[in-house]
């Protein structure tokens, strides 16, 4: 390990960061392997395609180890929207029963993680705890060297639950890799609001690895909002796998964080499923948001739309990297991506790149991205009935934002984004009276 | 709100030469508009109708070679685009953008208010502004729906049109420019947005239509008529000019000005 490991300074000390984690001497063995494999390949640079625009060099300064267990304040959520629904909370990763709901509607089955490695496990969700070693999914790999804390949630076929189930994931300093395993089996449907936040300006790395199945008819409505403190880390990866006439909605916020990348693996393997993926970004100050999409259409008639929006500001960074591929026989797909982004300063960038790889027939789909200033034309619109060039600014840089906001399927989600988003802008009060 | 009367100078135009890009689109207008009056600026395509709109509402990437504008006695030119909105001068768009997310209602709230704070009134009681859109609404034949919609969105390119002179109508402007408004506009549509303008027609304000042909001219009556033509007004009347292009076409005021 010494020769790769010198370049490697942050992946050196994990050896010692995985004795006592949860699952006994079979997953010690595991992780175990998992590291080996890791100081082989390395972590990602910009020089791997998949890692193009998402510079990893921060985590070189930073401890990766598992923060250990730490009592949360009284307060620390807080800044978190009223909500109806029970509440499942994450303190770097492992699950915090005492500021959890204890009872959860019926059909909803849940499992903290090292309860579950600590007993004899079905095949098919012991292969979904394993680790995927191929080249671009190297973080699923680092979770992996630390798995250990997390869960699995289940909703029941035919169940419907609502209100919505919140996960929040708070991190208070050091590392953090949670792995949830979510089934939502045949016929059911649920939606689930995740919620990433740091306490105060915590120095914190989280490498959080979601695996999700929906069975034949599953539907479920997905929100992420990430509101990440000004020195955290967090590297997601979300893998979804849809059955048939399954119904997968995505949106994700990032308003937080130093960098967040997420990475959206979709796989339409059901006739008739569908995927509708949206995103919104704003990297102000000097954050970098990433996100990319992997969607595989891999049977027919099945369907994904991404809208995805980015705004960048001061010496803020972003990217979308999106790619559609249609298999052979993923007839009639009806495939759409958007991807557009605005700069609102002259050393603000975002990259865009929306791909398309087709190998089937009879097919539909389109693909487009704008990365650019606030448009002149409404400007001056604007400017010429009377609005100050402050307000008009900002005023349409919150209706950009709004076209993936208004997506928000839960209103008091959909209002603490808004007011997030205004609380960023000049004249918020002014625009508070736009969109009342 | 203003101790302008009739005939007092409302916009003077003086030799006025404008770039864009390095190439001239104006070059010397003159043109005096009185309180009370309602000119019509017509002229080929090309002529400069458009920049000279443009220019006077404030749009940037004009530069001005020579000349002056003044509006109410006051150097229009050294004034912000929202400055030039707040004193009273509307331009109606001959595109109006549609700028989706900003609700249609508020923007004029928040144009008129932005009027009045100029003036040093308050803000406008919110039940009464609804009231007053409501009645320019009818006028201008709207549906109840513009309320709720973004700027212009989705807007047919008549509904586009109308929703300008309804902003025009509750803003109440000073000077009102009307860039091509009655463009792309059927019959109906036409009487419509001329009943709009008429209904704004006072002895303290003055219209400038800025348009292509004269049949919006059959229902708004000009007190004066300009020919634009090469970024110069070639050419000025009352309303039987208006008719006389319509009649001959353009050309031959530019040969009578060559001649001359």
């Amino acid at each position: 390990m010494s020769a790769v490991a010198h370049s490697l300074p942050a992946l050196a000390g994990l050896g010692a960061a995985q004795a006592g984690l949860p699952g006994g001497p079979r997953w010690d063995e595991r992780r175990r392997a998992a590291l080996e494999r890791l100081v082989t390949l390395g972590l990602p640079t910009p020089r791997d395609e998949a890692w193009k625009y998402t510079n990893l060099r921060l985590l070189e300064r930073r401890d990766l180890a598992p923060a250990p267990p730490r009592p949360l304040p009284v307060g620390a959520l807080g800044a978190l929207p009223q909500h109806a629904g029970p509440m499942l909370v994450f303190v770097d990763g492992r699950f915090h029963p005492a500021l959890s709901s204890t009872t959860l509607p019926a059909g909803v089955g849940f499992t903290p993680l090292p309860t579950l490695l600590a007993g004899e496990l079905p095949a098919a969700l012991e292969a979904r705890l394993g680790a995927d070693d191929s080249l671009d999914e190297r973080l699923r790999l680092l979770n992996a060297v630390l798995l250990g804390e997390g869960a699995l949630l289940t909703v029941a076929a035919g169940r419907a639950t609502d209100p919505p189930l919140y996960l929040v994931h708070v991190a208070t300093g050091g590392g953090a890799y949670p792995r949830l395993v979510i089934s939502i089996e045949a016929g059911a449907a649920a939606r689930l609001v995740e919620y990433h936040l740091t306490l105060g300006e915590a120095d914190s790395v989280a490498v959080p690895v979601t695996d999700l199945v929906l069975g034949a008819g599953a539907r479920l409505e997905h929100y992420s909002v990430g509101l990440g403190g000004p020195r955290a880390i967090q590297l997601e990866d979300v893998t979804v796998r849809l059955d048939r006439d399954a119904a997968y909605h995505h949106l994700q916020v990032a308003l937080g964080a130093q960098l967040a990348r997420l990475d959206l693996r979709v796989r339409l393997e059901g006739r008739g499923s569908g995927a509708r993926l949206a995103g919104l970004f704003v990297a102000d100050r000097t954050r970098q948001l990433d996100i990319r999409t992997r969607i595989e259409h891999l049977a027919a008639h099945t369907s994904s739309d991404q809208v995805y929006r980015g705004v960048a500001n001061d010496r803020g960074r972003g990217s979308y990297d999106g790619m559609v591929i249609v298999h052979p026989g993923a007839i009639k797909t009806d495939s759409r991506q958007s991807s557009r982004n605005l700069l609102l300063g002259p050393h603000a960038s975002i990259d865009a790149r929306p791909q398309l790889e087709i190998k089937a027939d009879d097919v539909k789909c389109s693909h487009g991205a704008t990365t650019g200033a606030l448009d002149e034309q409404m400007l001056f619109y604007l400017l010429s009935r009377g609005l100050d060039r402050d307000t008009a600014r900002a005023l349409l840089t919150f209706a950009f934002a709004e076209d993936v906001i208004a997506k928000l399927g839960v209103p008091e989600l959909r209002r603490f984004v808004e007011e997030r988003v205004l609380g960023s802008l000049p004249a918020a009060q002014l625009i508070r009276e736009f969109i009342r | 709100m203003s101790s302008i009367v009739k005939g007092d100078p409302i916009l003077e135009i003086a030799d006025l030469a404008v770039e864009v890009q390095g190439r001239r689109i104006l070059d010397g207008v003159n043109l005096a508009v009185r309180a009370g009056e309602v000119h019509a600026i017509m002229g080929p395509n090309g002529a400069g109708k458009s920049t000279l709109s443009q220019l006077l509402a404030g749009r940037s990437g004009y530069e001005v070679k020579r000349g002056t504008v003044r509006y109410l006695g006051e150097d229009l030119l050294a004034l912000p685009a929202e400055e030039r909105a707040r004193r009273g001068l509307f331009l109606g768009f001959q595109y109006p953008v549609e700028i989706p997310g900003v609700n249609n209602v508020y923007l004029l709230k928040a144009a008129l208010n932005a009027q009045r704070r100029q003036h040093g009134l308050p803000e406008v009681d919110a039940f009464d502004f609804l009231g007053l859109v409501r009645d320019k609404m009818r006028l201008m034949q709207m549906d109840e729906s513009f309320l709720s919609r973004g700027v212009n969105e989705g807007f047919s390119g008549g509904e586009k049109k109308r929703n300008e002179i309804l902003q025009m109508l509750v803003l109440e402007p000073t000077l009102a420019i009307l860039d091509e408004t009655d463009s792309g506009l059927d019959i109906d549509a036409l009487k419509v947005v001329a009943s709009g303008v008429n209904s704004l027609r006072r002895d303290d304000r003055a219209v400038v239509l800025v348009t292509h042909y004269q049949r919006l001219l059959d229902h708004v009556v000009p007190d004066r008529v300009h020919v634009l033509v090469g970024g110069r007004i070639l050419k000025s009347g009352d309303r039987n000019l208006a008719l006389e292009l319509e009649r001959r076409g353009y050309d031959w005021v530019r040969h009578e000005a060559s001649a001359a």
